[in-house]
């Protein structure tokens, strides 16, 4: 027998208290005063006896009860033995399918080493076959069926992700509860370095699992890769476009590589580039042309390596045309409308022009032409406007109301058809004006509180909350921004102007991110990436898109998504390398580029001293396996930590019962 | 039982005298209503008139014949000496109520001799021991005697061990005439030993009463599981269990009362087993049968 934690058996040394307590300690309670000992005796042999007895059986009892929590905590086992294990052991074969098993023919001789595994399973015991990656998988159940094992093997295409070894212990934990038998887990992998976590207390194994490893890589491998692309995922003027490209080498010898712009298939820039010995370049794309709309990219460098998978770095870009923005204001008002403007100018020239449109002439206009609306502090609508503006957010449209001192004072809020509540008015005096209080911070365009420090709000309207989400609000509780939805659109309520008058919202700089970022909001064109990396999920739908249809199609021409799921789920997976093409629920259509996690790159194995060490046991002589290698453990543990519990509970039970029944308080004497 | 004999009572009751006069007279008045009991009003003898004396005691038939006043002398007033004998040993500090062995003793020796002096017009003194005399008061019953005795018992202080021999040895020295002796002690010693320091003094012609003091806890000792007890005399200290106490030990100690009981009475010593939690008039009852036996 051994033990796991044989430091806890000092704990042992704790019977000497109990011993101390019933053999060593002859007084019972306070000495009692008595007139004459004339007529007592010195305990007669017979009661003495059987006390002593009693007691016996007590202290025996205490005794057992702090051995066996020595004993428990010391977490005994018995070494079994791989040679003639009976039938009730079970094999697993855990395949390393993450994206460095491409390189060279590793998935190959992965799969040879779980087939000839297989073929030297003893007939009756049970086995199955598990994948390694992002995840650990079963691609079986236990069976006793070898062609149902080998055929799982050889079915074995490799993956995209990114394995971590962190997952096996878990995993292994979790089948052997199970399973309730003793595990001998076979690990086929290229024991990639950078797949080991950062500790290696993680890599612990239960007691009752034998783990054996089977590396397939014979040493490190040099590998170069397009390690990044910086790219815009957005762009409305090509002249602003540059896209730089990052070439990595790992192990590798310094060299020139041939980095190459490829558009829509079809190269449309080279460059060299040079890479130093295990170091990084950077190359640079300028201007290159796209067609507008959504262009699938990529960064290809030439092949000379064993992992030509990451010698490609997939991006998408959307070219599209300046988005246009109808801002509506009162005839005096000639300042919103100039700093609005200028501030998405200043953000980015080439995303947004707005079109500013004094009240008495926007009964033309036709908003459905415009990314979003602007109503700047207008006091009423041409009622034929009004109406157009109600259809156009109806049906998607976005529109922001900023309520300044004359909306305010209207019997209607414009579009929710509400009356405002009583506006809020402010000191331009020291610490009499308000300020912004809170900022819902999952709202992409609000940014953080502390970006509006200094902001002083001297003029702010009562925004009607009933069925709105608020998103700011000024230090004394007053809701600053709202939104409602109506039908597929949105109606935005700002309590202020954005005029300087009713604050200086507009000269400080957060004015610039804030429109930037609620413009992109409203026209739908938000946070767009050129590229994804696998494992991570893709947001499908907001809260605010129920029950909307959605449909992907993955780089393989399949869609991952039932016709159940495609209505109700809210992300999606990422898991294979290539182009998604995604239709989300607020109708939007885009491409999305997904890239293998560069660290799969770094080609170099884990220390031999680091695997031996993982392995922990030494190898029994002679035992070898299927290939001529010898077997590294030998023993599989069987736990006895649940026996130890069971009779210390019993122990413990017979304890208390004896207790009681010696130590109670006895009853008085008539 | 009567309040003022119940000595859980009297405890609460500060001063002997108090305490004594407290017992006499709720002793004597359950007396008179008591048809079975009374003093005896048999003729005993004719003592002559001194002012003072009751009238109503005069024989006036003998005043008529030979015009000298006599009183008549029943059996029952014929005067008597008390000399009572207090062991004030360690063992007499034990209690297990409100009453300890030596303060009942007091109780019982200060009624007796207020009893004896005030009531009986008897001669009392005191005896206080324990391994040797501590206090003694001659026997008599002279004016303030009273006060003497009350004053002796209050100094009784509970120390030493016990020892018979010498205490008793020493007042056959001082007791001349013949009278009453009382002894009141928890008596743990071998009832030949009792017996053979007593018996002398009842060659001289004495009445001699052992009044044996014990608490109801050393009759029946309640020690729970098992128990460390610490001898009052002699310090030692021994574990009992309660099974012994429960049974070996009420036999041993009853065997003791029962052995000590049948010398003295074969020694011709009275002998009377008092609890310290009864009443207290049993000692005074016994008292005066001894007293009118005697007479």
């Amino acid at each position: 027998m051994g033990f796991l934690a044989p430091g806890f058996l000092l704990g042992a040394l704790a019977v000497g208290l109990p011993l101390y307590l019933h053999l060593l300690r002859r007084q019972s309670g306070v000495p009692r005063p008595f007139s004459s000992l004339m007529f007592f005796e010195r305990r007669l042999p017979v009661a003495a006896h059987r006390r002593r007895l009693r007691y016996l059986l007590l202290l025996a009892a205490r005794i057992a009860v702090i051995l066996l929590v020595a004993l428990a905590f010391a977490e005994p086992f018995i070494p079994g033995s791989l040679a003639g294990a009976g039938p009730e052991r079970l094999l697993l074969l855990v395949i390393d399918d993450s994206f460095s098993m491409r390189a060279g023919a590793r998935l190959d001789a992965a799969k040879r080493s779980a087939l000839a595994l297989v073929a030297s399973k003893p007939s009756g015991e049970r086995a199955q076959v598990l994948l390694l990656g992002a995840e650990v998988r079963a691609l079986t159940s236990a069976t006793e069926d070898p062609r149902v094992l080998r055929a799982a093997v050889e079915g074995i295409e490799p993956g995209d992700s990114r394995a971590s070894f962190a997952l096996l212990p878990g995993a292994v934990r979790a089948i052997g509860a199970s399973a309730g038998a003793p595990l001998e887990v076979h690990l086929v992998s290229d024991m990639q370095r950078t797949q080991m976590p950062p500790s290696f207390s993680e890599l612990a194994m239960p007691p009752n699992a034998a783990l054996e490893l089977q590396p397939v890589a014979s040493g490190a491998a040099p590998n170069w890769a397009v390690e990044s692309v910086t790219a815009p995922g957005q762009v409305f003027d090509l002249r602003t476009l540059r896209i730089q490209a990052v070439i990595a080498g790992y192990g590798t010898p310094a060299a020139t590589r041939t980095a190459t712009l490829i558009v829509n298939g079809r190269s449309v820039a080279t460059r060299r580039v040079a890479v130093p010995a295990s170091g990084r370049a950077t190359v640079e794309f300028d201007a290159p042309e796209l067609p507008y709309g959504l262009s699938r990219c990529a960064v290809r460098i030439d092949p000379a390596d064993l992992l030509a998978a990451d010698d490609e770095y997939l991006f998408s870009i959307e070219r599209a045309e300046r988005r246009r923005g109808l801002l509506v204001h009162q005839a005096a008002d000639t300042r919103s409308a100039l700093y609005f403007s200028a501030a998405l100018r200043a953000a980015d020239p080439s995303a947004f022009v707005i079109s500013p449109v004094e009240t008495a002439n926007v009964a033309q206009e036709d908003p459905s032409a415009y990314a979003f609306v602007v109503l700047s502090d207008v006091a009423a609508l041409p009622e034929r406007f009004s109406a157009r503006l109600a259809d156009y957010v109806m049906r998607g449209g976005s529109v922001l109301i900023a309520l300044g001192t004359a909306a305010a004072q209207q019997p209607r809020v414009p579009l929710i058809a509400v009356p405002p509540l009583a506006a809020h008015a402010y000191s331009r005096a020291p610490a009499g004006f308000a300020a912004v209080g809170e900022a819902d911070a999952t709202f992409p365009a609000v940014g953080r509180t502390a970006d509006w420090d200094g902001v002083r709000f001297f003029y702010a309207a009562g925004l009607p909350v009933a069925d709105a989400r608020v998103l700011m609000r000024l230090t004394d509780g007053t809701p600053l921004l709202s939104e409602r939805r109506f039908g597929e659109g949105r109606v935005m309520l700002f309590a202020s102007g954005f005029d300087n008058l009713t604050n200086d919202l507009p000269l400080h700089p957060v004015f610039v991110a804030f429109v930037d970022r609620l413009a992109r909001y409203l026209s739908g064109s938000e946070g767009r990436v050129s590229s994804h990396v696998v494992g991570e999920s893709l947001a499908l739908r907001s809260v605010r898109d129920p029950a909307v249809g959605v449909e992907v199609i993955d780089p393989h021409g399949h869609r991952p998504l039932s016709l159940g799921a495609s209505t109700t789920a809210e992300s999606l997976p990422l898991t294979i390398a290539g182009f998604y093409e995604v239709d989300f629920a607020n109708g939007r259509q885009d491409v999305i580029a997904v890239n293998p996690d560069r660290r799969e790159s770094d080609l170099a194995p884990v220390p031999r001293d680091v695997l031996a060490l993982w392995r922990g046991a030494a190898a029994v002589p002679g035992a070898t396996t299927a290939h001529g290698a010898p077997r590294l453990r030998a023993t599989a543990p069987y736990d006895l930590w649940w026996y130890a519990m069971t009779v210390l509970l019993a122990v413990c039970v017979a304890e208390s019962a004896l207790a009681s029944r010696y130590l109670g308080t006895p009853r008085e004497g008539p | 039982m009567p309040r003022f004999l119940d000595p859980a009572v009297l405890s609460a009751i500060s001063g002997l005298e108090l305490v004594a006069k407290t017992v006499v007279d709720g002793f004597v008045a359950g007396l008179h209503r008591s048809a079975d009991f009374g003093f005896s009003q048999e003729f005993a003898e004719y003592r002559a008139y001194t002012p003072g004396d009751d009238l109503r005691h005069v024989d006036w038939n003998v005043y008529a014949r030979s015009e000298r006043a006599y009183l008549k002398r029943y059996r029952g007033e014929t005067n008597s000496l008390l000399t009572l004998l207090i062991d004030a040993s360690n063992s007499m500090s034990y209690a297990s109520g409100a009453v300890s062995k030596l303060d009942y003793a007091r109780y019982i020796a200060a009624s007796l001799a207020y009893l004896a002096i005030r009531t009986q017009r008897d001669a009392a003194g005191l005896v206080v021991f324990d391994d040797e005399l501590r206090c003694v008061v001659r026997p008599s019953a002279r004016e303030g005697q009273m006060h003497r005795v009350l004053a002796g018992l209050e100094r009784a202080e509970p120390r030493a061990r016990t020892r018979y021999e010498a205490p008793l040895e020493h007042v056959q020295g001082f007791v001349r005439r013949r009278g009453i002796v009382v002894m009141l002690s928890d008596f743990y010693a071998t009832p030949e030993r009792i017996v053979r320091a007593a018996e002398p003094l009842r060659f001289r012609g004495n009445e001699v009463v052992l009044f044996h003091i014990l608490d109801r806890a050393e009759l029946e000792p309640d020690i729970g599981a098992s128990a460390l007890l610490v001898d009052l005399e002699t310090a030692e200290r021994m574990e009992v269990n309660a099974e012994y106490a429960a049974r070996d030990y009420r036999e041993r100690i009853g065997a003791h009362i029962e052995a000590l009981g049948t010398r003295a009475r074969a020694a011709g010593l009275g002998y009377r087993l008092l609890v310290t939690d009864a009443p207290l008039d049993a000692a005074l009852r016994e008292y005066l049968t001894v007293r009118q036996g005697r007479d």
